[in-house]
């Protein structure tokens, strides 16, 4: 009996420690994309450090925001040095360093890379009470989805064929973004349609067969070359679509899944008229 | 097979050649009427059928000719010069060397300039590799020496390229490295190939005089040289020759392995070990070799294609090792 009790007094304890625990105060991200949505919903004093890459204008939505923070390279002396009460880091961060951040006693929370905009929508949620800043959350959310909304509502007469085509030659099919991005502004998705699952290389001629009606491609580090980017100055992609050019889509809106996606979808919807 | 005369031995090795180059066009990874492609391909607005005839297949298929016979005859020649059966572009660093220059003009914005600064950047690395690798060996080299220069040269050149890979401009560098250790011939258009033609076609002219003098040669220098033959002249034209060659081609496709090895040895006991009428049979050889490999990658199943060096050399290196416990048994 009396260790039941005592169980029990410990459960509530417990319970009450967790509900009690203050919000975050000085908070570490070792992604670019939590990166973004901590700059999104905290207050300036919850931010101890984001990385470097959240300041790079090409990859980060918020480099302007970003401008003025700490940076960290994601390595663990710097990181322990900040003493951060809270870790976020995204589901792919090197596990090794999580493993070593979460034995050392600090809070590490991994968010799901994603490829969905209800997984956008959650991780706003998760990481909205984890700093105490629901409202705030929610109103990043509700504004999000009336945008995608006012998009996704047009009435459109035809839904022409297109895809993304990316440097190395892959192409965004099922369950990505850019799939759930393009049918929501009115296109179909051919990467999807040949049977292409998340992130793949598309060949060359299955590409050419399914006759694109517009490519869409996400430009980075403009100025430099490689084999992979020259494979988009293929010439056999100006025969295409009728030669029509290829259109650019920030690669800022999709590198992380947030709420810039609504950006996204409003470009892809302009394109219709280019 | 060595009843076989030399103009029997070409006739077929054209026959097998032009067969494989009309099945190449066929292979893809959608099947598409060819017939009708070719047909709708002369017309003012040529279809999709005809577009991945001539714009994807086509320039696929001739660079695969043209790479593979320009690695098979530099073997034949390398191995004629230098009197050498384990010479040939892949072993004393004219591939690696041209995977290092195309790399150094490639990454770091040198052929934005013109696009000839590509080959150019080949050839200048696959000469220099290979006059390094010649150097420290020494004029008479033994078989060991050379390869050990070989290995040297290569990892040095491969450190290299990992290197500035590393440090380019571009994010997508790195991870092409692969690359131009196993090269691919996927996704090449027309262009590329007008890129590396003049090179290669200078290279051949090159060697194609050559074929006499290294006849000549099997006899030994001396011989060669009461001959009348100027070994040093030789020598330069036919490094220069490979250089131009298979810096063309590699600056290109990045480094296909052993086709430059394999062929030569395989076709010598046909053409009665005579390096002139080698370097022909070879070119042929490797054509076909390199554009059989070719096809076989398109064929395999699976979402990614996998680099044509890969199978090159997974042929390539069992018959190397074949080849190093032969001549290991000659020298005991």
């Amino acid at each position: 009996m009396g260790r039941l009790f005592k169980q029990s007094l410990l459960l509530t304890l417990l319970l009450l420690s967790t509900q009690l625990q203050a919000a975050a105060t000085r908070v570490v991200s070792i992604n670019l994309c939590t990166d973004q949505l901590l700059l999104l919903l905290a207050d300036e004093s919850q931010v101890a450090s984001i990385t470097f890459l959240a300041q790079d204008r090409t990859s980060s939505f918020m480099a302007e925001q970003a401008a003025h923070h700490t940076v960290n390279h994601a390595r663990v002396e710097e990181l322990i040095a900040q003493q951060p009460d809270l870790v976020l880091a995204s589901e792919y961060s090197d596990p090794a360093l999580v493993l070593l951040l979460e034995r050392l006693g600090f809070q590490v929370e991994r968010f799901p890379s994603a490829n969905a905009i209800q997984t956008i929508r959650d991780n706003i949620h998760r990481l909205a009470s984890l700093l105490g800043q629901e409202r705030r959350g929610d109103q990043l959310i509700a504004e999000m989805d009336r945008r995608i909304e006012r998009i996704a509502a047009k009435p459109r007469a035809t839904r022409p064929r297109a895809l993304f085509y990316q440097v190395r030659g892959y192409t965004s099919g099922k369950n990505t973004l850019q799939d759930e991005a393009l049918q929501l502004a009115g296109w179909q998705n051919l990467s999807s349609q040949v049977g292409i699952s998340g992130y793949a290389q598309i060949d060359l001629e299955t590409l050419l067969l399914a006759e694109p009606e517009q490519l869409f491609t996400s430009s980075y580090a403009a100025n430099s070359d490689s084999i992979g980017q020259r494979q988009l100055r293929h010439p056999v992609l100006q025969q295409l679509a009728g030669g029509k050019p290829m259109a650019e889509i920030d690669y800022r809106f999709w590198i992380c899944g947030g709420p810039m996606i609504a950006d996204a979808i409003e470009a892809l919807d302009v394109a219709h008229w280019q | 097979m060595n009843k076989l005369s030399q103009k029997h031995l070409l006739q077929l090795f054209t026959l097998l050649l032009a067969a494989l180059t009309v099945s190449s066009l066929f292979v893809g990874s959608n099947p598409i009427p060819i017939v009708q492609a070719l047909l709708e391909s002369f017309s003012d607005d040529p279809s999709i059928f005809a577009i991945i005839l001539t714009e994807v297949r086509l320039p696929r298929t001739l660079i695969a000719v043209i790479v593979g016979a320009t690695l098979g005859a530099s073997g034949a020649a390398m191995q004629g010069l230098l009197r050498n059966p384990l010479a040939s572009p892949g072993l004393i660093g004219s591939a690696s060397g041209a995977a290092l220059g195309a790399v150094i003009v490639l990454y770091f914005g040198l052929v934005s300039l013109f696009s000839l600064a590509l080959p150019l950047g080949g050839i200048i690395g696959s000469l220099f590799a290979t006059l390094l690798v010649y150097l420290l060996s020494g004029r008479q080299a033994g078989t060991v020496t050379l390869i050990l220069a070989g290995v040297a040269v290569n990892a040095l050149t491969l450190a290299m390229i990992s290197l500035l890979l590393n440090l380019a401009p571009s994010p997508y560098a790195v991870q092409e490295i692969v690359l131009w250790m196993l090269g691919s011939l996927a996704n090449h258009s027309l262009d590329d190939l007008w890129v590396m033609l003049p090179g290669t076609l200078l290279g051949w002219a090159l060697l194609l005089g050559c074929g006499r003098k290294l006849d000549a040669l099997t006899l030994g220098e001396e011989t060669a040289q009461s001959m009348g033959i100027n070994l040093f002249r030789l020598r330069w034209r036919v490094f220069l020759a490979v250089a131009l060659a298979v810096g063309s081609a590699i600056s290109v496709t990045g480094s296909i392995g052993f086709i430059g090895l394999v062929v030569p040895h395989l076709l010598r006991p046909l053409v009665g070990y005579q390096p002139g009428r080698l370097m022909t049979v070879s070119a042929l050889g490797g054509a076909i070799l390199l554009l059989a490999a070719d096809i076989s990658v398109r064929l395999l199943p699976g979402s990614t294609e996998i680099n044509v060096g890969v199978i090159t050399s997974l042929v390539g290196a069992p018959f190397f090792l074949y080849l190093i416990l032969k001549t290991r048994r000659y020298q005991l």
